[in-house]
């Protein structure tokens, strides 16, 4: 009975969640699956995320937003369409979008017309169907290219700019495996040069000077790289070895 | 549709016939850009509220479709320093820039390290850091602004200006005629090696500290349907924000 005060304290603390800080910022939150010398394994709520340890700062417990996510959600009976809803909302406003989709699914299943949950999810209505929004963009007219949906003339402007980059690409190949046979021709020509002069030096030929070389044709030296920091595809978290 | 055309240049046609020539109608009058701009800035709030402001934090959430989203943390301290922090499913990663270099730990990415932010994405970064925007005291800034045509932008008359920022970048700011809050502003971005044209549309301002800040922005880029949506829950004016936060944190030892 005296222990009561201790284990009380001890248990919500078990079920806190854990903080990876990592090297200079960012953090990774969820709770440690597996830990040892080389990397840490976090359930973030929507899979694994393998931190190396050579890039933690440290780890401490703290209660976060899967924590209260999980706890709300067990109360919910599967069919509260209101409640899944505003557990969604919950959870998109706390940075937890997996389970913000989760919830929405939850309501969906009970109320597969419900238009919040189908329009978080990514549906559109067209003609009285809800389609998604690949399904959406493909039936207003636009193309997929390279990963984006865009306008064909747009898909058109980006493939012959595509063209014209690997044309420039070729051409500065081109021009530096020429320079490599220049240079390797130059090497023989500087080879047969010496073996030519040693010759002459040999009959005893009086003949002055080295001889110019032509200068190497430069192709494009740079090109134009880098994108700013944006979501992009890469919304969901990868690094390290998601799971 | 051709009779209708025809009918109409008939009419055209049969008025200029009837009516004796008249001197031409002068067009409406188009403000002077440091009317527009003079406007613009008292819509806001005003230029000793808006210089009031030493730092900002703001709060909210970028949706870009199909369940991905972020959360969104981005502080302003100038001259030039910026962080945004954007948190997915409990993953947090950090962009900043002190100023003068910029630095990231992105957890998405596939490492966790600490990294330099490349020169154009950290030139951009501190563009950005300018917490009055570049209309504001524009010729001071060394910026030129210039009035390039009336436009309309969600259905509202607006006023087109070409912003040319001192570094030579160029963008172009729309200004709504009746309320002169800006409502959209067009600039171009290397993505993935090439220029894409970027228009970012900004709606639902409301006041913080005095002064005006849009709580809706859509981004998008020409040609593309998808929109990225960003919502701010929450604008604080001049909260604490210590240099360190945009210093590049030295390596630690494990």
């Amino acid at each position: 009975m005296r222990k009561l005060p201790f284990l009380l304290f001890l248990v919500p603390a078990a079920l806190f969640a854990d903080v990876v800080y990592l090297q200079g910022a960012g953090t990774i939150t969820g709770r440690i699956v597996e830990q040892n010398d080389q990397t840490v394994q976090v359930d973030v709520g929507g899979g694994i995320i393998g931190v190396p340890m050579s890039r933690v700062e440290r780890i401490v417990k703290a209660e976060c937003p899967l924590d209260v996510y999980e706890a709300r959600a067990a109360k919910l009976a599967p069919n509260d369409v209101a409640g899944w809803l505003k557990l969604a909302e919950w959870a998109s406003q706390n940075g937890l979008p997996m389970n913000a989709h989760d919830a929405y699914e939850k309501a969906l299943a009970s109320a597969p017309d419900n238009a919040e949950a189908r329009q978080a999810l990514g549906y559109t209505k067209l003609n009285g169907r809800w389609l998604t929004e690949d399904e959406a963009y493909e039936a207003s007219g636009y193309v997929k290219y390279q990963g984006e949906w865009m306008t064909p003339a747009q898909a058109q402007i980006e493939q012959n700019s595509a063209a014209q980059d690997q044309a420039r690409k070729d051409a500065e190949y081109a021009a530096i495996a020429a320079e490599q046979r220049a240079d390797e021709a130059e090497a023989r020509a500087e080879e047969a040069e010496k073996e030519a002069k040693k010759a002459q030096e040999a009959q005893q030929y009086a003949y002055p000077g080295y001889g110019y070389y032509g200068g190497y044709a430069y192709g494009v030296t740079t090109w134009p790289v880098g994108t700013g920091p944006n979501l992009g595809a890469g919304s969901r978290p990868s690094g390290g070895g998601r799971k | 549709m051709n009779r209708v055309f025809s009918l109409a240049a008939a009419t055209l046609f049969a008025a200029t016939l009837a009516v004796p020539a008249a001197p031409p109608k002068a067009p409406p009058t188009t403000p002077s850009v440091d009317a527009i701009v003079a406007d613009y800035v008292a819509a806001r709030g005003g230029l000793a509220k808006i210089r009031a402001i030493k730092t900002l934090r703001q709060t909210g959430r970028i949706f870009e479709g199909q369940g991905r989203e972020a959360l969104v943390v981005r502080e302003v301290k100038p001259p030039g320093r910026i962080r945004v922090q954007f948190t997915i499913q409990g993953v947090t990663a950090v962009f900043a820039s002190n100023g003068t270099t910029g630095w990231k730990v992105s957890p998405f990415e596939d490492d966790m390290a600490l990294k330099d932010l490349p020169d154009e994405v950290t030139h951009e970064a501190i563009e950005q850091a300018d917490i009055e925007g570049p209309l504001v005291d524009w010729k001071a800034k060394g910026h030129t602004v210039e009035f390039v045509g009336n436009e309309t932008v969600s259905g509202r008359a607006a006023y087109k200006l070409k912003v040319t920022l001192n570094s030579g970048t160029v963008r172009y700011s729309y200004i709504d005629v009746a309320s002169h809050f800006e409502v959209r502003a067009d600039s171009t971005r290397q993505v993935k090696g090439r220029d894409l044209q970027i228009e970012t549309t900004f709606t639902d301002h409301k006041k913080t500290g005095g002064v005006l800040f849009p709580r809706r922005i859509e981004i998008g880029a020409e040609g593309r349907p998808q929109r990225a949506r960003v919502v701010v829950d929450k604008v604080e004016v001049n909260p604490t924000l210590s240099d360190a936060l945009f210093e590049r944190p030295a390596p630690s030892q494990r």
